[in-house]
């Protein structure tokens, strides 16, 4: 029998759009917690092999250290009509489990650092990290209960940021405080495309 | 650990079957192995006969019966309860032999200003 797509909303060939958010910052920063307000199904876990990396396919003397040495990944969705999904991914934070941020940030649309004023120092990392990769990223700052409200610019002096790079207060466990984070980063990803579609446009009508 | 389920059971190998038997001792580290299959890449079953030869393993059959409507290789791992490297491996398997349509995910998003307006219309609208 032939393949009938059940979803009416296929633009390409039936199948949706997807793309990625990666959500980092230090252990108990709230990327979880950011992840749950949002996504649309409670966060998944699954794991991505940890042993096997170096080891050849055929290579039968790796076969006994091979273990079932995993390493979780968290993940939400939101799926904004039926032809477009987002993906939040929380970033593992032990620097051993780094491989990884390869793979997540490959193809990312951006990230969200979420910062915890009481350990600054915890987001470096990702932020070098990003930095580095040429990866559009916003800082969120987890403002959590008991904490002191930081002034965004101090923060970003703490943590020498570019001066473009935008710096938001937020609350992970609320809903809107997260929409609003993720507005920032895509708004800050379109301000940092080449062009807007009008000009290229604009471009492509008078080369012809 | 999950409680045991069938497809985790074997006789021989005992209570749980290893990542690296259900790949038939394979790794992700080679040529074939599906390590160009992105995590949010989509997977659709193609509703094809195996071909002669080509035994479908549970989870491989797991696989097609559930990209019967499209998923993404994230979502795949996480309903099957197995790792994504293993993921990988079947699906490429099951892609090299035309049982599965395999879409990657945009690969440059930074610079494509529809998605991005796209993505901000979405979150806008929650």
């Amino acid at each position: 029998m032939d393949f009938r797509p059940s979803d009416p909303a296929a633009e390409r060939g039936g199948l949706p759009v997807t793309t990625k958010i990666l959500i980092a910052g230090g252990f108990g920063a709230g990327k979880t917690t950011l992840v749950s307000s949002i996504s649309e199904i409670r966060p998944l876990r699954t794991e991505e092999d940890l042993s096997d990396r170096s080891v050849g396919v055929d290579d039968i003397a790796g076969v006994e250290r091979k273990t079932t040495t995993t390493v979780a990944m968290d993940f939400g969705r939101i799926s904004f009509r039926s032809d477009l999904v987002l993906y939040l991914f929380g970033t593992p934070g032990q620097e051993r489990f780094w491989f990884m941020w390869d793979e997540l940030a490959h193809g990312a649309l951006g990230a969200v650092v979420l910062a915890d004023t009481r350990r600054l120092a915890d987001c470096f990392a990702a932020i070098d990290y990003f930095e580095e990769h040429g990866t559009p990223f916003v800082v969120g700052v987890n403002c959590f209960e008991g904490a002191l409200q930081y002034d965004p610019g101090d923060v970003r002096i703490a943590l020498s940021l570019d001066p473009d790079v935008p710096v938001v207060l937020c609350d992970a466990r609320r809903r809107d405080s997260v929409k609003q984070v993720l507005l920032t980063l895509v708004r800050h990803v379109l301000d940092l495309s080449p062009a807007e579609p009008d000009r290229q446009g604009a471009t492509a009508l008078s080369a012809r | 650990m999950a409680a045991p389920r069938d497809s985790w059971l074997d006789r021989d190998a005992g209570p749980v079957v290893r990542p690296y038997a259900m790949t038939k001792g394979r790794t992700v580290s080679g040529a074939g192995d599906g390590a160009s299959i992105g995590l949010i890449d989509v997977v659709i079953t193609r509703d094809q006969a195996p071909p002669e030869g080509f035994r479908l393993s549970p989870e491989q059959r797991q696989i097609l019966a559930v990209s019967r409507q499209p998923i993404t290789v994230v979502d795949l791992a996480s309903d099957l309860d197995l790792p994504v490297g293993v993921v990988r491996l079947l699906l490429s398997d099951l892609s090299e032999h035309g049982l599965v349509t395999i879409r990657p995910a945009r690969r440059a998003p930074v610079t494509d200003a529809r998605l991005l307006r796209d993505v901000l219309d979405g979150l806008q609208a929650l």
